[in-house]
C-alpha cells in the first residue's frame, strides 16, 4: 500500500508536483495518467526516494519512507524512467545482481531468477548480452531486475512506452498477474485507453496538480462524457478545472 | 555493507573483464612504458658505439706521408682502399675513402693548395658521423700547417684565426641516460594513473550515460558502498598496470646495455619492492580521484576529457622534478604523487630508503582517498547526479 500526501516539489521557479496525494492499495492497479511533464516521473521518484519532497510524505505499507530510505526500498520494485542496462552483462546476470543487492543469495537466487525468466519469456535472451537487445527485451531485463526481491508495491514508469503490441500486451499480462497476487501496482502512463484498459483506479495529474481521481466510470460521471477521451481532455485542460 | 561492497566489486570486475578498452588501459601501457625505455636507451648506446676508432681506408698513401702520420697520431685506423671502393661506399660497406691524388706531393711543396677527396655516401646517415670526423681532422690538418708556413715566413699565425669558435657541449651521453632512467618513475606514475582510468569513467560517467545509476540507486544500497565496490574495481585495474609496468621495466633495464652507456644501475627485488610499495597506495588514491572527477561528468567522452586533464595535473610536478630535480623536503612526502615520485626517484637511484617518507606518503594518499570516496558518495545522492543525464 503506497499513501502519498500533499507531496510538493518545486525545480527553480517550476512547480513539478503540487500537493499531490494519492492512495494505491494492495491488490489494485493504481494508474497515474497525464500529459508529458505533468509531474508523474516526479512523483513516482519522490515515493522510490530518489528525489525529496519539499512538504508533503510518502508512506509505504503505512511507513513514512523519509524516515528509513533503504528500508522502504526493500518494499518497492521500479521500473524507473531510464531502463539502463549493462551491455557486457547477460540478462540472467543483471536479475541476479540485482538479487544481490537485496541480499539474495545461493540457491533461493537461482531460484528466484530462473522463475522470473520463466515469467517473463525470456529464457531465449537469458544468457546473451544485452547489447543489442531490442526494446521489448530491454523492458523484460529491467522489469525481471525489479521485481527480483518479491516487492510487495511495484512503481511502473511507462512501462510500455516505445514498446510493439506483442511486448506491450506481454507486459499488460504481467501487471494484471502481479495484482492477482495482491501486490499493490502504481502504473503511470499519458496513454489514456491503456490506463481504462488496465486500471482499477485512475489518478489524473496535469501541471503537477491531481485534476481528478476514481474509477473509470466515476471518472465518466464527474465529466458528464461518455467517451473517455474526452473526459481526459476535459479534466486536463486548464480552463475547465474539474475538482473531486 | 561488505557484502553489498563485494557484490558490487565483483559486478565491475567481472564488466570490465569483458571490456577490451579496459583491458587494454590496463594492460597496454605498461607495455609501453618498457618499450619506449628499451628503444631509447637503446638507441643512445648505438650512439655511444659510433666512439670506436675511426676507420678510414685511404688511396694514395704514399703521396703524403706526413698526413698519414698525423691521421695516425689522432687514433684513426688507416687502412688501403680496396680497388672498388666506389662502389663499396656506394654499398654502405665502407663510410669513408680518402683519396690522395698523386700531385698532391707537387702542390703541398710548392704551397699552393694541394686538394684530396673524401668518398662518401651522403645519404648513408650512419657513415655521417664518421666522415665529420675525418673532415674535422684533414681541416686540423690544414690549420696545422698553415700555422707552421704562417709562422716559418715570421708572421703570426693568430692573424690568420680572427674569430675562433669553440664548442662546449656539457650533455655527455652518460648523463643523457641517465636522464631517461629519470622518466622511469614518470612511466610508473603514468600506469598508476592510466590503469584504472577506464574502469573508473565506464563505472561512473558510463553508469549515468547508459542510465543505469537511477535503477542501481533504487536498490537497498549505501551509497557509499557503491562507491566504494566500483573504487575497489579500479583499484585492481590500477594495481595491475603497476604491478607490470614495475616488471617490464626492470626487464626493460636488464636488456639495455647500460655498461655501454657508462651507468650502472641496480634495479632487483630490493628496488621493486620498494617501488611497489610507493605505488601500490597511490593507486588507491588514483582511482578515488578518477572515480570523483568522472562522477561530475554526464557522458564518457566528457569524463575522459576531465580525467585526462586531472592526470596532467599532479604528472606535470613528477615531469618537472625528473627534468630539474630539487631539494626533497619532508613535507612534500605527504603530497600525493609528488611524495610517490621522490620515493621512486631515490629508489632508483639506490638511495637508502626511508621508513618515514614511506609512512608519510602512504598516510598522504590514504587522506586523500577517504576525502574523494566520501565525496564521490555525497554526490551520489544528489538529483542532478542520479537523474541529470
Amino acid at each position: 500500500m503506497i499513501e502519498a500526501s500533499k507531496l510538493h516539489r518545486q525545480f527553480g521557479e517550476v512547480v513539478a508536483v503540487d500537493e499531490v496525494s494519492f492512495l494505491a492499495r494492495d491488490g489494485e492497479i493504481t494508474g497515474l495518467l497525464g500529459p508529458n511533464g505533468a509531474g508523474k516521473t516526479t512523483t513516482l521518484r519522490m515515493i522510490y526516494t530518489l528525489v525529496q519532497p519539499d512538504r508533503g510524505e510518502v508512506r509505504v505499507d503505512g511507513q513514512v519512507v523519509a524516515d528509513d530510505p533503504i528500508a522502504a526500498r526493500r518494499r518497492l520494485g521500479v521500473l524507473p524512467d531510464a531502463r539502463g542496462l549493462y551491455p557486457r552483462l547477460t540478462a540472467r546476470e543483471h536479475v541476479r545482481y540485482f538479487g544481490q543487492l537485496h541480499g539474495l543469495f545461493g540457491a533461493e537466487l537461482e531460484k528466484r531468477v530462473d522463475e522470473l525468466l520463466e515469467l517473463l519469456d525470456m529464457h531465449g535472451i537469458a544468457d546473451r548480452r544485452t547489447q543489442g537487445f531490442s526494446q521489448g527485451e530491454r523492458v523484460k531485463v529491467a522489469l525481471a531486475r525489479a521485481l527480483v526481491h518479491k516487492p510487495a508495491n511495484v512503481l511502473l514508469d511507462e512501462p510500455t512506452n516505445g514498446l510493439d503490441v506483442l511486448a506491450t500486451r506481454a507486459t499488460r499480462e504481467l501487471i494484471r498477474r502481479l495484482r492477482a497476487n495482491g501486490h499493490c501496482v502504481i502504473f503511470s502512463s499519458h496513454v489514456m485507453q491503456e490506463v481504462a484498459a488496465l486500471c482499477d483506479r485512475i489518478v489524473i495529474i496535469a501541471a503537477g496538480r491531481v485534476r481528478a481521481e476514481g474509477t473509470v466510470d466515476e471518472l465518466r460521471a464527474l465529466t458528464g462524457e461518455q467517451d473517455l477521451e474526452e473526459a481526459f481532455v476535459r479534466v486536463i485542460s486548464p480552463p475547465a478545472e474539474v475538482q473531486r | 555493507m561488505m557484502r553489498l561492497i563485494g557484490v558490487i566489486f565483483g559486478k565491475e570486475l567481472r564488466d570490465h573483464l569483458r571490456d577490451r578498452r579496459s583491458l587494454m588501459s590496463a594492460l597496454m601501457f605498461p607495455l609501453l612504458g618498457p618499450a619506449t625505455v628499451v628503444l631509447t636507451l637503446g638507441m643512445l648506446a648505438s650512439w655511444q658505439s659510433h666512439d670506436r676508432p675511426l676507420e678510414i681506408a685511404v688511396v694514395g698513401r704514399a703521396n703524403a706521408p706526413s698526413l698519414v702520420a698525423f691521421l695516425e697520431r689522432a687514433g684513426a685506423q688507416l687502412t688501403d682502399a680496396p680497388a672498388d671502393y666506389e662502389a663499396q661506399v656506394r654499398a654502405d660497406t665502407l663510410e669513408v675513402v680518402l683519396v690522395i691524388p698523386p700531385d698532391y706531393p707537387r702542390d703541398f711543396r710548392s704551397g699552393r693548395p694541394a686538394s684530396v677527396q673524401l668518398v662518401e655516401d651522403g645519404s648513408n646517415n650512419r657513415a655521417q658521423s664518421s666522415v665529420a670526423r675525418a673532415r674535422r681532422l684533414l681541416q686540423g690538418y690544414a690549420r696545422q700547417i698553415g700555422a707552421l708556413r704562417l709562422v716559418a715566413r715570421g708572421v703570426s699565425p693568430e692573424l690568420a684565426s680572427a674569430v675562433q669558435v669553440d664548442d662546449v657541449d656539457l650533455a655527455t651521453k652518460q648523463q643523457q641516460a641517465a636522464a631517461l632512467l629519470n622518466m622511469i618513475p614518470v612511466f610508473l606514475l603514468m600506469a598508476a594513473f592510466l590503469g584504472g582510468m577506464h574502469v573508473a569513467i565506464d563505472s561512473m560517467a558510463g553508469e549515468r550515460e547508459r542510465g543505469s545509476l537511477e535503477p542501481l540507486m533504487v536498490n537497498p544500497v549505501p551509497p557509499l558502498a557503491v562507491v566504494l565496490g566500483k573504487w575497489l574495481a579500479t583499484v585492481v585495474a590500477a594495481a595491475v598496470a603497476v604491478v607490470l609496468m614495475i616488471f617490464g621495466m626492470q626487464l626493460a633495464v636488464a636488456h639495455v646495455p647500460l655498461e655501454e652507456l657508462g651507468l650502472r644501475v641496480s634495479f632487483g627485488g630490493h628496488e621493486i619492492g620498494l617501488l611497489l610499495a610507493a605505488l601500490l597506495p597511490l593507486a588507491l588514491f588514483t582511482a578515488a580521484l578518477q572515480l570523483l572527477v568522472a562522477t561530475f561528468a554526464r557522458s564518457f567522452k566528457e569524463a575522459q576529457t576531465y580525467v585526462t586533464l586531472v592526470m596532467f595535473v599532479p604528472v606535470l610536478p613528477g615531469i618537472f622534478l625528473s627534468l630539474s630535480p630539487l631539494d626533497p623536503r619532508p613535507w612534500m612526502n605527504w603530497v600525493p604523487t609528488l611524495g610517490q615520485q621522490l620515493l621512486m626517484t631515490a629508489a632508483i637511484r639506490g638511495d637508502a630508503a626511508s621508513v618515514l617518507g614511506y609512512l608519510a606518503a602512504a598516510a598522504g594518499t590514504l587522506v586523500a582517498t577517504a576525502i574523494c570516496v566520501a565525496v564521490t558518495a555525497r554526490l551520489l545522492v544528489q538529483e542532478k547526479i542520479v537523474f541529470g543525464r
